[in-house]
């Protein structure tokens, strides 16, 4: 049996767009991680949500895309207000395992709130993006797929220049450095925590929005959530560079995955791959491929 | 406070006992007593959720010795819960073994597993041992339902618990099985943290650096609390398995092991009480729930969709559990301290 190049162009451009949408969704991680050191396990539900307030905004209110998609970006900023005002807020300087499981309740809070107001089981977004398909060679591209890399890709330009040359990127960056150094100088660390929490729902939501465009909008987009901490893990938990590096190669280990192994192993392959790489990297280099290597001491 | 006046040590028998007074003693025969007649009173429906309730707090004693007493978070419980229940469930149909076979191996089984995935923590812990812990959840559920041998998405149906022929099918009997066996785990769970290992665990928790300069074997022990964990997990799940008589997939969801967390920090983490506590908060919360409040909202609230109130529980738990983080972080536990010391110094509290 020859090799089949279409269908491997066709694996290598959908392993990078869902592998972009992971990488974003993975930089929402990194941002609070970076300010905080708060490690959001509600990602998975954030998205979700976002992703069904836009299906009620575009689907159910008919709104078109230009109104409605900045609703939704609004809706995200006051989601990650709440939950930093309410929740996290609090709870500064409380043990990790308090943290950790604080937004695991908020998890179980939202996972509940998401059945109490759409209790359907999936949802498809209407289009967001031209259906033409694209021909290269034998492999037939949908042209969504291009889209995603190109919007994931303005947003990590977006979010480099916002943390280079805005002052609240610059105060959030000095936040992560030394906390007490930056309250020294002035600096209401509790406002870069709930911006923090704010920009990363927002991320969280257009990684929503974008991986349920693609497919659709079910129950299964915490996992995708979950899957996003893979990402974080193996480009390393305060890295940047590291989810934008990380992200491509998780969605490529899926995809190629998911297309060549499914017939030597079960069904489902594909989804537990990035649960697989989760637990190779930690036994091998626990804090990933850019992250920062702590030293403790007593 | 911790005891009431007037009573001293004279060794250190004395100083070590659990019960300490003539008080204690009445108390724990008059629950025991209590627990053991509980079928004369109570109908099968409640019998049913006491017997979840017992299965539950199995688990969640588990639970807080790895997570409460030795620090090492585990949001993969319900994973492991369901290795144990499908253990026992593939040994007592395919290979058709006696069911105590089937609870010891359920066990083991699910120690071992859980040792296999504790093999980070030797490295890594706090949210790098959350996320792997998390990762061996869906690892072990898809293995589940794609195996052959579980029946995968359609589940497997089991048969009832039975010791020599004794076939434990009504309600009361079941009752006695689970709450026998409940009360065993306790009791270890109990004495386990009093020992050499307890303090390790503790030590492990306060300070894991530190407890190694001492001379704590940090491998050995923390892969002992997964292994103790995880066995708790393993018979809880074969205790399910035969209770429920059909296993799915679905019972034993990544939601779940959110819930087991929760239940340990209602409760208290790190407190022999505390997991008693926290699953009697969230069950019979839950039985309040799905008794009055989901109703009663269906039928007030007919402008939602249908089947909406079915988010009530999640979110209902999901508010308990942040409120409990941040009002009383100690849990129940904390309380029921409280309360016991201001009841010894009554009427004169100061």
């Amino acid at each position: 049996m020859d090799f089949n190049w279409g269908e491997f162009l066709q694996f290598t451009i959908t392993g990078l767009s869902v592998g972009m949408v992971y990488a974003l969704i993975a930089l929402g991680f990194a941002l609070i991680w970076k300010a905080s050191s708060v490690a959001n396990l509600a990602l998975g539900q954030i998205v979700l949500i976002s992703s069904w307030f836009t299906y009620s905004m575009l689907a159910q209110a008919g709104l078109p895309a230009y109104i409605g998609l900045p609703i939704v970006a609004i809706f995200a900023l006051f989601l990650g207000w709440v939950i930093e005002r309410f929740a996290l807020r609090p709870l500064i300087a409380q043990p990790i395992l308090s943290l950790i499981a604080v937004t695991l309740g908020i998890g179980y809070f939202l996972e509940g709130l998401i059945t109490f107001i759409w209790p359907l089981s999936t949802a498809a977004l209407p289009d967001l993006f031209p259906k033409e398909v694209i021909h290269i060679g034998s492999a037939v591209i949908s042209q969504e797929y291009v889209w995603v890399i190109g919007i994931c890709l303005l947003v990590f330009l977006a979010l480099t220049m916002f943390f280079r040359y805005h002052r609240m990127g610059i105060a959030m960056r000095a936040t992560a450095d030394d906390q007490m150094a930056v309250q020294a100088c002035g600096i209401p660390v509790t406002r870069v925590f709930s911006t923090s929490w704010m920009f990363a729902c927002v991320v969280a939501a257009i990684g929503g929005v974008l991986i349920s465009s693609i497919g659709s909008i079910s129950h299964g987009l915490v996992e995708t959530g979950l899957k996003a901490f893979s990402v974080v893990i193996l480009g390393g938990l305060d890295s940047f560079i590291g989810a934008i590096v990380a992200g491509p190669i998780i969605g490529l280990a899926e995809t190629y995955g998911g297309g060549y192994l499914t017939e030597h192993l079960w069904a489902g392959v594909r989804d537990v791959i990035p649960f697989v790489i989760i637990i190779i990297v930690m036994v091998i280099k626990p804090y990933g491929l850019f992250g920062e290597e702590r030293i403790e001491r007593i | 406070m911790s005891l009431p006046c007037g009573i001293r040590n004279y060794n250190y028998a004395q100083d070590m006992a659990i019960l300490r007074t003539r008080t204690h003693w009445g108390l724990l025969i008059a629950i025991l007593v209590i627990l053991f007649t509980t079928p004369l009173y109570l109908g099968n429906y409640w019998l049913g959720v006491f017997n979840f309730i017992g299965i539950t707090l199995i688990a969640a004693t588990g639970l807080n010795i790895l997570t409460g007493y030795c620090g090492q978070l585990s949001i993969g419980h319900a994973g492991f819960i369901a290795v144990g229940a499908y253990t026992s469930a593939i040994l007592t149909t395919r290979f058709e073994m006696p069911f105590l076979v089937g609870l010891l191996c359920a066990g083991l089984m699910a120690g071992i597993i859980g040792i296999i995935f504790g093999l980070p923590s030797i490295r890594v812990k706090g949210f790098y041992l959350a996320i792997t812990t998390i990762a061996a959840q869906f690892i072990i559920m898809w293995v589940i339902n794609q195996w052959g041998w579980t029946g995968g998405q359609l589940g497997m149906t089991v048969p009832f618990a039975s010791i020599g022929g004794y076939v434990f099918r009504s309600g009361p009997s079941q009752f006695y099985l689970i709450i026998g066996i409940t009360v065993l785990c306790v009791f270890f769970a109990k004495n386990l943290v009093r020992t050499k290992v307890g303090r390790a665990f503790i030590a492990i928790r306060d300070n894991d650096l530190a407890a190694e300069v001492m001379g704590v074997n940090l491998t050995y022990y923390k892969l002992l609390a997964f292994f103790i964990g995880c066995f708790f997990a393993g018979i809880a799940g074969s205790l399910f398995a035969h209770w429920n008589i059909t296993l799915t997939p679905e019972q034993f969801s990544f939601t779940d092991s959110i819930l087991y967390v929760g239940i340990i920090i209602i409760g208290g983490l790190g407190t022999s009480v505390g997991p008693i506590f926290g699953v009697l908060f969230i069950r019979l919360l839950k039985e309040i729930l799905t008794i009055n409040v989901v109703p009663f909202l269906e039928d007030k609230l007919t402008m939602f969709p249908s089947g909406f109130a079915s988010g009530v529980t999640p979110m209902m738990f999901g508010l308990v559990i942040v409120l409990f983080l941040i009002l009383e972080p100690r849990g129940l536990a904390h309380r029921w301290n409280l309360f016991k010391a201001s009841y010894r110094l009554w009427p004169f509290s100061y």
